[in-house]
């Protein structure tokens, strides 16, 4: 394989206000490289992905693909200098079809001009040009784009059936089907944003089978990721960002694991400390046969039993959309069951009101719509929930006092920042606003806490400090339910454990070496998409 | 990137630090001042298209509304009814409820208070202090009802609020009509479509001899207090607010949506139908099918502009107020006819819901 560079960053900063988001970045990327970019949430990953991608434009620094210097205004302009991107949040149109998803990509494209294009690839040219042309007229026809989706994943061994509706897919094929989006305008490089994230190990399999063979096909990966031992798996080389600045680049393999975390991070990762505790007694939750319908009145939840005790995390690991969400909110009375029962306490509360005053927690696992009010202050989210906001009124009227102690304890006990009580809570980063969410639902000490993907999105230090609040519940002798797609949370954190699959609930403590076994319960044992 | 010269980035960015530093200077004074000045130099182009000279237009408009003690007194009382409609409208959408439906349970208030003014008073002792407060319970008791029917609609059936308001306009227009056009309550020489005139003890006094002021502009002012107080200060207005905010995070802390939607429907119906009882105790004797120009609808712009906000309503339901008035000044001072007076009252409403509401819908759809 040759060295030739792709795509090289010269010096590139973005600033936001005095906000240095990116600065003084050098980067190159070769050609059939796969290159994994390793930070922190806010090191800066996802601005310099979209400088390149032309979402951003920088404010000091260039560009050059294969030499040549560019300039991208907006995403049209890097798609058409053969840079493509899977987002992390699917960018995909979940009531049209797998061929019309393509299609509407391809169409907005009249040519290739200007993109970079290999010599040896003059064919593969000629047919994404006869694609844009077939899908780029006024009339669509159904055909076309189901012949050439076929033919596309055909050419790349993207297996996934054109006219399947985006909604009906799981996970990892909607992410096939971002994949082949870019290919089909002949993406030369591919960012992927955290591309594991919603994955079974299974599934990851699947993904790396599909970027070696991009990589054999002569194409360059971008790899955006925290997940540090799929990084030294599947990379050739990894750059290394911390708070805006290039620390680290080097061959895979140069630095081990910690080496590369203390470069992430700035220090050595300090370990949760964990008691062994095995005294269960006290039965908290009790949920007998429950079975509850989805939104789109599938069985969700299938007979589900589950008990949980004092002094005890249970885990339930999944991949996304099995039903760990619906099971969640039926617990605290969001969704009707159809049958089965829960007990809290010994008792059956009726109504999130009634369960919440229980001595029920809850951390939801969608955080700017279940979580907090994005347009309330921060003072305003800490009350967000019946037994806060009943502490600190007197005959309905709220006590400006009180609320404002209350509210500058908690910020000041979760270290929220900025520690202003009185500005909206949106202007907040992901982790500030979980720790609002933290502060409300942990300062109680309730009895049991529901803890949904408390940890999605955040980094690597504010994830650790979730956890801490976790097992300082458990320290309590209260009782928690942590439902996590992160199969590594679960294992760390988790006594007992199960697994979610298809509305089913598996205990699978006895699994939780073996991350093979868990992968397939994870995915109902029955694979097709590997 | 762009080469602007140095001096109109350093504005811009001062411009900018300014708006940054005082959002509430941009959120409640800079915006409206853009929608109002849009709005007034749009309708000076028309006036002058009309050919009269819109200097002379508005200072005619200004004068009357503003320039005596008479015309502010007048001004108060065009408002009054601006003001209760806006606070319905108000505190119903800061619950993310699209109530559309002011002007009927404004009408329901009225046609309430006629039934009472004109049949039950003339039973009960000739004393205002038992026949006013009773008359206003029964107009906030049949505004209630008609506010409920929605909520009710929207809570079981999932029935879209604005579709089953507007409906329940057309039913209570409708039904005045019935009511006083050869139904029970039309006057007893039968002559016109109106009813008889209200018993003088349920009507409200004036409060100065030489112009119409009437308490039922204190009650509305107190009302826009205790209820901004509401808002912002009590477990109800915070639930009203989280619901209208965020309804799922509202749901998941524990807040019934189905129970808030409800009462703030009831809520929102009993303040434009007390609204409807107030206008036609203090002002016309007689129910008539003129009764409302649309104080339901224009309160939607009411609300908007004073961005929800209950004390703000208060400015703006005056705005609207002398709006109305200024319009008579210009027909019976410069000659301008009531069409075009009409159709630049619907260009500033225009302005305003154009751009006041994109802010509203743009916080909301934000998350």
């Amino acid at each position: 394989m040759d060295t030739e560079t792709v795509l090289e960053l010269q010096n590139i900063t973005k600033t936001f206000g005095d906000l240095v988001a990116v600065g003084n970045v050098n980067f190159e990327l070769q050609v059939g490289e796969i290159h994994a970019i390793l930070g922190e949430n806010g090191a800066g990953k996802s601005t310099l992905m979209n400088l390149i991608y032309g979402l951003y434009e920088p404010t000091d620094g260039s560009i050059f693909i294969s030499g040549i210097k560019k300039q991208f205004k907006t995403p049209r302009d890097a798609i058409a200098n053969g840079i493509g991107m899977v987002h992390q949040h699917f960018m995909l149109v979940e009531n049209l079809t797998v061929a019309e998803n393509i299609a509407l990509t391809v169409s907005q494209f009249s040519s290739r001009s200007g993109a970079i294009m290999p010599e040896n690839d003059a064919e593969s040219q000629q047919y994404v040009d006869r694609n844009i042309a077939a899908l780029s007229r006024f009339r669509y026809k159904t055909d076309d784009a189901v012949q050439i989706t076929e033919s596309l994943s055909k050419h790349y061994g993207l297996v996934v059936d054109p006219n399947a509706l985006i909604r009906s897919l799981s996970v990892g094929l909607k992410q096939r089907v971002e994949i082949l989006k870019a290919l089909a305008v002949d993406a030369r490089i591919l960012i992927l944003d955290e591309p594991t994230a919603v994955l079974s190990p299974q599934e990851v399999k699947g993904l790396f089978n599909i970027l070696r063979r991009l990589q054999e096909d002569n194409r360059s990966i971008m790899f955006i990721s925290h997940k540090m031992k799929e990084v030294l798996e599947i990379s050739d080389r990894i750059t290394v960002l911390r708070l805006g600045e290039k620390v680290y680049n080097g061959k895979t393999g140069e630095l081990s694991a910690r080496g590369l975390a203390r470069e992430m991070l700035g220090e050595e990762l300090t370990e949760i400390e964990r008691i062994e505790n095995n005294t269960t007694n006290g039965l908290v939750l009790n949920i007998s046969s429950l079975t509850v319908q989805g939104n789109r009145g599938e069985m969700a939840v299938k007979d589900v039993s589950l008990q949980t005790f004092r002094g005890e995390i249970v885990g339930i690991a999944g991949v996304d959309g099995n039903g760990q969400r619906e099971l969640a909110e039926t617990v605290m009375g969001l969704r009707p069951t159809v049958g089965g029962k829960v007990e809290i306490l010994g008792k059956q509360p009726i109504g999130t009101k009634n369960i919440r005053q229980c001595g029920v927690g809850y951390i939801p696992e969608d955080r700017r719509t279940m979580g907090i009010i994005p347009t309330f202050t921060i003072a305003e989210n800490l009350l967000l929930n019946v037994p806060h906001l009943e502490n600190v009124a007197n005959w309905g009227v709220i006590d400006q006092t009180i609320k404002h102690h209350t509210s500058t304890e908690l910020i000041d006990a979760y270290d929220i920042r900025p520690p202003i009580a009185d500005i909206p809570t949106a202007t907040l980063s992901g982790g500030n606003q979980q720790k609002i969410v933290l502060a409300r639902e942990i300062s109680p000490q309730p009895d049991l806490l529901i803890a949904v993907n408390p940890t999605r999105g955040l980094d690597i230090n504010a994830a650790q400090y979730v956890h801490k609040n976790l097992l300082a519940q458990r320290e309590r002798k209260k009782s928690v339910l942590l439902i996590s797609t992160e199969l590594d949370e679960v294992l760390k954190m988790s006594d007992r454990l199960y697994v979610m699959s298809r509305g089913e609930l598996i205990e699978a403590t006895e699994h939780r070496d073996d991350i093979e076994a868990l992968g397939l319960l994870m995915t109902g044992e029955t694979d097709t998409d590997v | 990137m762009y080469n602007l010269p140095a001096s109109y980035q350093k504005g811009k960015l001062y411009y900018k630090k300014i708006l940054e530093k005082y959002p509430r200077l941009v959120q409640w004074v800079v915006v409206p001042m853009f929608i109002l000045s849009g709005a007034f130099i749009t309708n000076g182009l028309i006036i002058l298209l009309c050919g009269y000279n819109p200097i002379q237009a508005y200072s005619a408009a200004l004068n009357v509304s503003f320039g005596s003690i008479t015309g502010i007194g007048e001004t108060l009382v065009k408002s009054t009814p601006f003001l209760m409609t806006g606070l319905s409208v108000a505190i119903a959408f800061r619950c993310g409820i699209w109530n559309i439906g002011a002007e009927g349970q404004f009408l329901m208030g009225a046609l309430s208070a006629t039934w009472f003014g004109t049949k039950i008073a003339t039973l009960l002792p000739n004393t205002s202090w038992i026949a006013i407060p009773l008359c206003l319970t029964l107009a906030v008791l049949a505004g209630g009802i008609w506010g409920v029917i929605p909520a009710i609609l929207k809570v079981t059936r999932g029935v879209n609020e604005v579709i089953s308001t507007i409906m329940l306009n057309y039913i209570a227009i409708h039904f005045v009509s019935l009511m006083i056009d050869g139904g029970p309550l039309q006057e007893a020489s039968k002559t016109g479509p109106q009813s008889d005139p209200i018993a003088h003890w349920v009507s409200l006094p004036r409060l100065f001899d030489s112009h119409r002021v009437h308490p039922g502009i204190g009650i509305a002012v107190v009302l826009a207090i205790i209820l901004t107080f509401v808002l912002f200060r009590t477990t109800f207005g915070y639930q009203i607010r989280a619901v209208g905010e965020g309804a799922a995070a509202a749901e998941a802390a524990g807040f019934s949506v189905a129970h808030n939607t409800i009462r703030v429907f009831c809520l929102s119906g009993a303040l434009a139908a007390l609204g409807g009882a107030i206008e036609l105790m203090a002002l016309t004797p007689r129910l008539s099918d003129s009764f409302s120009p649309g104080y339901g609808y224009t309160a939607i712009a009411v609300a908007l502009l004073a961005k929800l906000h209950p004390l703000l309503t208060i400015a703006t339901a005056l705005l609207f107020g002398a709006l109305s008035k200024g319009s008579f000044a210009m027909e019976a001072e410069v000659g301008i006819s009531k069409q075009v007076t009409w159709m630049m009252q619907a260009i500033i409403l225009l302005f305003v819901i154009g751009l006041g509401s994109v802010q509203i819908f743009q916080k909301r759809t934000s998350k």
